[in-house]
């Protein structure tokens, strides 16, 4: 028996970074919001404090903050001829859980996409002929950076950004990044400070007559007061942000950055511990009445709504539509179908890099954020012409998340257990920095997501099905791209020892055991045609007006660039065509 | 009768012996002893020693503690007793078909399970590990971390020593509120400070950082952290 409660004018399914966004937005916009959030109450001040919450054990290995599997996961193959098989645990990616979602565990690298990025289909054929993105589904994204540009900027002000401006207004600043596009105004914050490791990369990376600068970061580097009012403190560098909640108030999260804010608004209602099944479609053919969830109870209640917004972490807002039926599904034996095509990840590669005794990384010091970065080798800021691949990333030395338990560099060759790996790695902890080569990933037709045939979870939904493998393109990226972090890190003082690393190296399958990163994006793709886009260039669903999506799942391929800024620039993007334009008068905003 | 003894029971250990169950007089105010008399949580006692041995052969003894001295079994007796060894976190429906290894854990056991059964199973094939001299608890790690060693057809030989390995680590590292990392060993051992953590005046200082290692429950004035919780919630 299923209860049908009171009509609200606006659901929201998650409470992390975009829900909360929409649902403050919304709710000041004088829509009445419910939002459903799967997890429970948590809170910066109550629940992530030090010294507790700086347990590596409990957070960074046992992922207390992240999604449990029997709760929510998928099933994994590398390609069709296989069988999915489900993921039991955690691993090559970490979704969150509860209050603020992901946006509690993240590392705070706070990057916006580069205009080209977005209209990418279109500028590599100027540049370089159609036959470049031979194979690949890549496409304009159906939006411009100047026209995410003024919410991008928002999202900065939200978070207090600390770094240099590359480029305001067309002019290119002194300690930025050249490369970025036009900024309407600097950071609200000062970069971070510059640790040893760092400014030898920097010193190397300038020497080589590349462009190095200070990772933007939503690790905030002074007293900073939000467009919302919330208020954010200095970061102390404790160097237990990615996996973990900052009690510091200095990592900016949905909770302290927008709840807070918003808790008390009339129009605003938060039900924790509620599973949502499924969106409900109207006989109308053309909208949805509301959605459908399970209580904390166990009860099933339908919460009718005008307007329902999904605001799930990006793979759940995919597997959401496809038990809902929102959307036709699409098959890579055809093309057909656009539901679950285009889904992409990121294409991580590294160098690891041991000093000599009298360079002290002291890892233990750092931050999500800390990071010199060259962005010389990423999107099309450097000629394709020959190389045989499309993309790229930036290369970062990273001083984020130096903890022993999963921090423990030895040199190439070292035994990996014994009394030599004990003695090497006493000798090399804090001589060490990682460089990150955080590469881009490219749509292709047999990367997707469906469902899986055969295992379910707790409330008889089949599992979300992800097949997926690094794509040539991208291993010959990848590749390259690590050549040139090897090149810096060679020209960087008082190294004794590199090595490297590289997820898409060739002849490696994509693993969903090691840890790489939660950016997984696509599936429910973004565009201005919808043969190839499940949404509009607002986010609004093709088929059910009344349906807007949000997040990761929107952006038509990877970046190669950490998703939060660029997924958060499409929120407030996507709010203010639903205030402005949708609200007053409910219909498709584009065109079929 | 005699009274139970973890350390009796680790010292049990054959010829080659364990630096290991003992900790050295310096340690007098080891948590160890104060848990030396409580039954394992989750082991047997064979286990036990299972996990002693290959413990300190993945993280032998010199001038730092041995996996054991550092309290390592009694964290993975712990860990195995609670949410992690059994299951909690683990997606464990079936059907089970065997996978690729891009596909990660398809074990139809939780972690306790797992370990059960391998430690069984390897101790049925051959002499068992902590009856083997510090060379033969050397090539049978090797082996395991190989894959060579053959424990039945659903228990692949390298996931389970992926699994031990990651405990061993985890166990000389955790905080020591887990009962391991005993006295700060594992992190005195790479300089590593802890739990206390704020470093706004630090960060830019090509130095070692000069500051004892201080832990979720760490008493001040010592170098230790509050007594071992197992042993302070009582039976």
């Amino acid at each position: 028996m299923v209860t049908t409660l009171p009509k609200t004018d606006v659901v929201i399914v998650g409470a992390g970074w975009t829900g909360l966004a929409a649902a403050y937005e919304l709710a000041h916009n004088g829509q009445r919001c419910v939002v459903l959030e799967r997890g429970s109450y948590r809170h910066d001040a109550t629940d992530f404090a030090g010294p507790e919450e700086h347990d590596e054990l409990k957070y960074a290995r046992r992922k207390e903050h992240m999604i449990d599997t029997p709760v929510k996961t998928l099933s994994f193959r590398n390609n069709r001829d296989e069988q999915a098989l489900p993921m039991r645990r955690l691993g090559s990616f970490l979704p969150g859980k509860g209050l603020g979602g992901a946006g509690i565990h993240w590392n705070g690298q706070l990057w916006r996409p580069l205009p080209s990025d977005l209209e990418m289909r279109s500028h590599y054929t100027d540049r370089y002929g159609a036959s470049i993105l031979d194979g690949m589904t890549v496409q304009d994204w159906g939006v411009t950076y100047d026209e995410l540009e003024p919410h991008l900027d928002f999202f900065d002000r939200i978070c207090g950004t600390a770094g240099i401006a590359g480029n305001i207004g067309g002019e290119i600043q002194e300690g930025g990044n050249p490369f970025e596009g036009p900024r309407s105004a600097p950071y609200p914050n000062p970069p971070m400070k510059t640790p040893p490791p760092l400014q030898r990369f920097h010193d190397a990376a300038q020497g080589m007559g590349l462009h190095p600068f200070q990772m933007p970061s939503a690790n905030v580097t002074q007293s900073y007061e939000n467009p919302y009012g919330a208020q954010l403190h200095p970061c102390t560098y404790c160097g237990f942000c990615e996996r973990f909640g900052c009690g510091y108030y200095a990592k900016a999260d949905p909770i302290i950055c927008i709840y807070d804010r918003l808790k008390g608004h009339e129009n605003f209602e938060l039900r924790f511990e509620t599973h949502v099944l499924r969106v409900e479609k109207s006989s109308d053919g053309q909208t949805v009445t509301g959605v459908t969830y399970v209580d904390a109870e166990g009860r099933e209640v339908f919460q009718p709504a005008d307007v329902v917004c999904l605001n799930a972490y990006g793979l759940w807002n995919v597997h959401l539509m496809l038990v809902s039926g929102l959307g036709e599904r699409y098959d890579p034996a055809t093309g057909e179908g656009t539901l679950g095509r285009n889904y992409a990840y990121q294409t991580i590669a590294a160098v690891s890099v041991i000093f000599e005794e009298d360079v002290w990384s002291n890892p233990f010091i750092g931050a999500g954020a800390l990071g010199m970065t060259v962005d010389d080798y990423n999107g099309d800021n450097f000629d394709h012409t020959g190389l045989g691949f499309v993309g790229g990333g930036y290369i970062s030395a990273n001083q984020t998340n130096g903890r022993p338990i999963n921090y423990q560099p030895v040199p190439p060759g070292t035994p990996s257990w014994g009394l030599e790996w004990k003695q090497a790695l006493r000798e090399t902890y804090a001589h060490h920095v990682g460089i990150v080569c955080h590469g881009s990933s490219m749509s292709v037709p047999e990367n997707y997501l469906d469902l899986d045939p055969t295992w379910t979870d707790d409330y008889g939904q089949p599992l979300l099905r992800l097949t997926f493998d690094f794509p040539d393109n991208d291993r010959r990226m990848a590749a390259w791209v690590l050549d040139r972090a090897e090149e810096i890190a060679r020209n960087m003082e008082g190294v004794r020892h590199i090595s490297t690393s590289n997820n898409a190296a060739e002849g490696e399958a994509y693993s969903i055991v090691p840890y790489q990163t939660t950016h997984n994006t696509g599936g429910a793709v973004m565009g201005t045609d919808p043969a190839t886009s499940v949404v509009n260039r607002y986010g609004q669903h093709w088929d059910y007006h009344n349906v807007f999506v949000f997040g990761a799942c929107l952006f038509p391929q990877n970046l190669g660039y950490n998703p939060t800024g660029p997924l958060m620039g499409l929120a407030y993007w996507t709010i203010e065509h639903m205030k402005r334009d949708y609200l007053p008068d409910p219909r498709p905003l584009m065109d079929a | 009768m005699i009274p139970f003894s973890r350390r009796a029971v680790l010292m049990g250990l054959g010829a080659a012996g364990l630096s290991a169950a003992v900790p050295g007089p310096a340690k007098a105010q080891n948590p160890f002893q104060r848990i030396d008399g409580r039954p394992w949580f989750f082991l047997s006692d064979a286990e036990a020693r299972f996990f002693a041995a290959a413990g300190d052969t993945l993280i032998p003894g010199d001038e730092f503690p041995s996996a054991t001295q550092a309290g390592v079994v009694d964290f993975i007796d712990l860990q195995l007793a609670g949410p992690y060894g059994q299951g909690a976190t683990l997606y464990l429906k079936g059907p089970f078909p065997q996978g690729t290894s891009a596909q990660g854990w398809q074990m139809p056991y939780t972690p306790a399970d797992l370990f059960r059964r391998g430690i069984a199973l390897m101790g049925d094939s051959g002499t068992p590990l902590a009856d083997l001299d510090a060379e033969g608890r050397n090539d049978a790690m090797t082996r395991l971390s190989e894959g060579e060693t053959d424990i039945g057809p659903d228990i692949p030989a390298t996931g389970l020593f992926d699994e031990l390995w990651a405990l061993v680590r985890e166990g000389y590292f955790a905080d020591p509120i887990y009962g391991g990392n005993r006295d700060y060993a594992g992190w005195e051992m790479v300089g590593f400070p802890g739990a206390h953590a704020y470093y706004l005046d630090f960060v830019e200082v090509n130095a070692p950082y000069p500051v004892q290692p201080r832990g979720i429950a760490h008493v001040p004035g010592t170098n230790r952290p509050a007594e071992f919780p197992g042993a302070r919630r009582g039976g």
